[in-house]
């Protein structure tokens, strides 16, 4: 099954780029572990799961680098199914925790459904677009959309604003990256616009006062604008090259919220400073421009619409992320890909560029039937 | 060969160029926002950072304590508890005040204003005081609820306590909250400080209070202390230690009995003041603690003004005692010998009208040593006439009168010594000859405190030296002057202050104690010319206001050491027998006479 000359074509920047962005985030998250006390430094558990993970992350990409991906068309709608099974699950036997019910207990580990659907929904996209010739059209846009609105429904109920925002961003950059027709494009260009401030009843009051705030954080500091506060002074207070390592006050005095996790760049804006971040900045765009590569010299349309979806499931959470962080979006849970802290997460990082590397190897390969 | 070469599909905004766009918008973005927080921005954040990360406590300094000659406490620092709010910490603040005033039962509307006040001075992350001074009760009650209650705090702060009450209010003053004006002019000074506001707590404030020292704290998120360094220590401030000595004291109140009046003790020599009373008083703990309005008002409103402290801040036209400075003057300028006579029939005519003796049957022949041993009204008429009323004003100033003494206490008052111009200045009217006269026995216009009296007769005893009376111990001596006259004329005058106490017929003649040598002179001051309808009648006969005031002025000598005691009853009615027995009760004390109380100085 495996050809040995693949090995020859592994595209190697973006894996290199993805250990050093993965190393960059584990340095980080050491840091961001780390918490100064009357007593001396003491170190969270989260550095070393992190490395668990990424090398649980690490066993899934070569597994998912190792079967072709073209094999993949024939077992979206299978494996869309079950994520929506699973999600069903959730719904009817989820675990509950901190409120939100987002989890399947398996006995030896709590599977997060969501996680999957995303890999699910975008494979499925990838295949339905194959099938569809030139630029969408109304019913052709209506069936991808379905594709996502269905999970995207649950995961919203669970409830996880972030995650439903992931999906449907994901499926909607594909659809950008497919192209619609310019009659379906004037009719959204107008009609999004337009619909965007009924959202807002949408909208739980807990996020509605998160895009209020974002507006004004000044208005409530200690509540809801605290956050953005706080990680506007840790990354400003970085200057150009930074506290150092270990030397952020902001993090390791606590100032700074969620460092481990949703405002982990900030710590690593604080210690590293303009210079540190640009750098991150760098290989961040680097990587995303090594999938690009990806999507223009995919063997098929199948591996291209693939590339892209990986493409936009890391470029969505880079920029809502450090958007956040930096004061320029309104706070949604998203994590920094490699950055933030997460097992899940990180898990279906390295399957996503398990996926790029998968369609990047088979460049080459001519068609067996 | 990629999958959107072929010509009917290329496109600017979607496919593979669409996410190069996308990138190269992400770098930028994220690029010019890091510039501009990390590099544009960067102090501005780099100082909340450091805001953040660090509080600063103040370190209060324990004012000096006061204690009295003999070491003895007189003023002492407490601790007392204040309930303060920490804002930062307060996710409630009007329920906080609510609950504030229910337990102390402070009015809310005042509880409110005392907070939006102190707001302004003291920082969110600081104690602000709110209710001052709470009993204990209410301590261990707040401390049973602080869970309840974020952000309220019990501070500690020293509170001045004064040992002796009333006995020293008016040498000690109080400290009290400073005001809004005082924490304006003086950028040490905290909201619920307490600064000097009276006495030599005023007077001496920069050296009793010391320094504040500030502390700097690393906190984390939490406001849990990771580290502090002193930035400044606080400093102690320096203890004082004062010439009085607090027996006196409570020998000359207790000789006043309850009367107002003043009593002035001093150590000729030195300058040292052993005693200074000024009665009625107050208790300055009072005001320590917040006087309460209605207290307030009815210290203010007593007709016999307890806030005054008479001995410096009360003048009062001397009496026959200004005697001693008209008689040194007569011989100084030689218009008199201490032989020459003059015949008293009880009155002198100038003009159309006669100025009484207070003798009415006259003093018959008079030299200057029996014009102060019978205080001879008529004497001092001639004398008065012949020196004029400029010679006297000159000379008397010279000799002390109508001049601050500059001793350690607020507000003291000048007096006056009168002159044509002044007179004319003041009330547009020309000198009259007659007025010549009253001033020479020290009526009228001349004004003068207790405490002048006092410097005046230790420079007589003390060899000449015109001394600045002090409020603390072993300080230098410091000589103001020279009294305008020489020594041999010194000596006739205090050897007739001897004689009128010790000669028959001398008016001071109640302080005699055999074996020493102690000089007196009597003074009764008018405090209107009396009317007619009082004349014939007895002190206790006249209305309170319309009496005399009555003076002694006196010295007393023990064992090289020489002390003057002046003692001032106001509305006492006649020096001798009045005033005289007070300055006789002190003398005994300093002097160590007997007395049937066992007292000994």
């Amino acid at each position: 099954m495996f050809d040995r000359r693949l090995v020859f074509h592994i595209n190697w920047g973006l894996l290199t780029l993805t250990a050093i962005l993965f190393l960059v985030g584990v340095m980080n998250l050491y840091s961001a572990s780390t918490l100064r006390m009357a007593s001396g430094l003491e170190l969270d558990a989260y550095f070393n799961k992190q490395l668990l993970w990424g090398g649980v992350g690490l066993c899934v990409m070569t597994a998912v680098v190792l079967v072709d991906y073209r094999h993949l068309k024939s077992v979206s709608w299978p494996f869309f199914i079950l994520c929506l099974l699973l999600l069903l699950g959730v719904v009817v036997a989820g675990k509950t925790i901190y409120g939100a019910k987002r989890w399947l207990d398996l006995g030896f580990f709590n599977l997060q459904p969501t996680e999957l659907t995303k890999i699910a929904v975008l494979i499925l996209g990838a295949r339905l677009m194959t099938r569809m010739e030139g630029r969408l059209g109304w019913v052709s846009l209506g069936k991808i959309l379905l594709v996502g609105l269905v999970p995207a429904a649950f995961v919203v109920k669970q409830p996880d604003l972030g995650s439903a925002l992931n999906i449907l961003l994901i499926l909607g950059g594909m659809i950008l990256f497919k192209g619609v027709t310019s009659s379906v494009f004037k009719v959204l260009a107008v009609v999004i616009p337009v619909m965007l401030p009924f959202g807002w009843f949408f909208l739980h009051d807990y996020q509605k006062q998160r895009i209020l705030t974002f507006l004004d954080p000044g208005n409530d500091p200690l509540g809801a604008g605290y956050h953005i506060i706080q990680s506007q002074i840790a990354i400003g207070s970085g200057g150009f090259w930074g506290k150092g390592f270990l030397e952020g006050t902001q993090s390791q005095l606590r100032f700074l919220p969620e460092k481990h996790t949703d405002f982990a760049f900030a710590v690593f804006g604080e210690e590293w400073g303009f210079f540190g971040a640009m750098v991150l900045l760098i290989l961040f765009c680097s990587f995303l421009y090594q999938v690009y590569i990806v999507t223009m010299e995919a063997k098929d349309d199948f591996g291209s619409y693939l590339a892209a979806g990986v493409f936009f499931y890391f470029f969505w959470q880079i920029l809502i992320n450090i958007g956040m962080v930096l004061g320029i979006m309104p706070v949604v849970g998203i994590p920094l890909p490699f950055i933030s802290y997460g097992g899940s997460a990180s898990v279906v990082n390295f399957c996503m560029i398990g996926l790029v590397m998968n369609v990047a190897m088979r460049r080459f390969v001519f068609k067996k039937g | 060969m990629g999958a959107f070469n072929t010509p009917e599909r290329p496109q600017v905004f979607s496919g593979p160029p669409l996410l190069l766009v996308l990138v190269v918008i992400l770098f930028c973005i994220f690029g010019i926002r890091l510039w501009y927080l990390q590099i544009y921005k960067h102090d501005f954040y780099l100082g909340r950072a450091q805001e953040n990360r660090t509080r600063q406590s103040t370190m209060f300094s324990p004012r000096g304590i006061i204690r009295d000659r003999t070491g003895l406490l007189l003023a002492e620092n407490t601790p007392a508890y204040a309930l303060a709010l920490v804002r930062e910490d307060c996710p409630d603040i009007p329920g906080t005040l609510d609950q504030i005033s229910r337990w102390t039962g402070q009015p809310r509307d005042d509880l409110q204003k005392a907070f939006e006040i102190g707001r302004k001075r003291v920082k969110h992350f600081d104690e602000q005081v709110i209710v001052p001074n709470i009993p204990f009760e209410l301590v261990a009650l707040v401390e049973a609820h602080r869970q309840d209650w974020p952000g309220l705090a019990i501070a500690v702060r020293p509170k001045r306590s004064y040992a002796y009450d009333e006995t020293l209010a008016h040498v000690l003053g109080y400290v009290a909250r400073a005001n809004e004006e005082e924490l304006n002019n003086d950028p040490d000074l905290q909201l619920g400080d307490n600064v000097g506001k009276q006495g030599v707590e005023l007077m001496l404030e920069r050296m009793l209070r010391g320094t504040k020292g500030l502390e700097e704290f690393e906190v984390d998120a939490s406001g849990r202390v990771l580290s502090s360094r002193v930035v400044s220590s606080p400093v102690m401030g320096e203890d004082l230690d004062l010439s009085i000595s607090l027996s006196l004291q409570e020998v000359a109140t207790k000789a006043l009995n309850d009367r107002a009046g003043s009593v002035v003790a001093m150590d000729a020599d030195t300058g040292e003041v052993l005693a200074l009373v000024s009665l009625p008083s107050y208790d300055p703990n009072e005001f320590v603690v917040g006087i309460s309005h209605a207290k307030w008002k009815e210290l203010l409103d007593d007709p016999l003004h307890p806030l005054q402290n008479r001995p410096v801040q009360s003048t009062y036209p001397p009496g026959s005692i200004f005697k001693l400075a008209v008689g040194a003057l007569g011989l100084e300028s030689g218009t008199v010998t201490p032989a020459k006579t003059v015949f008293c029939s009880g009155k002198y005519t100038l003009g159309q009208r006669d100025f009484r003796c207070w003798n009415k049957g006259g003093h018959g022949v008079v030299d200057f040593k029996k014009s102060l041993r019978e205080s001879c009204d008529v004497y001092y008429y001639q004398l008065g006439e012949q020196l004029g009323v400029e010679a006297i004003s000159d000379f008397s100033v010279k000799c002390g009168f109508g001049v601050r003494t500059g001793i350690e206490l607020p507000h003291e008052r000048t007096g006056n010594m009168p002159t044509p111009e002044w007179k004319f200045k003041r009330f547009g009217e020309k000198w009259q000859r007659g007025e010549t006269l009253n001033y020479s026995i020290g009526q009228g216009f001349t004004l003068t405190t207790p405490l002048q009296a006092a410097r005046f007769v230790a420079a007589l005893v003390n060899g000449g030296k015109i001394l600045r009376p002090t409020l603390l111990l072993s300080e230098e001596p410091d000589v103001q002057g020279e009294l305008p006259m020489s020594p041999a004329v010194r000596k006739l005058v205090v050897d007739a202050m001897v004689a009128t106490v010790e000669e028959e017929r001398g008016t001071a003649r109640i302080l005699r104690r055999p074996g020493l040598r102690i000089g007196g002179k009597t003074g009764t001051a008018q405090v209107v010319k009396l009317m007619d309808k009082y004349e014939k009648k007895k002190t206790h006969e006249i209305p309170y206001k319309y009496r005399d005031h009555a003076w002694m002025v006196s010295f007393g000598e023990k064992d090289g050491k020489r002390f003057v005691v002046v003692s001032m009853v106001e509305h006492g009615g006649h020096g001798s027998s009045d005033a005289g027995p007070v300055a006789g009760a002190v003398l005994d004390a300093l002097l160590g006479v007997q007395t049937e109380g066992g007292q000994e100085g």
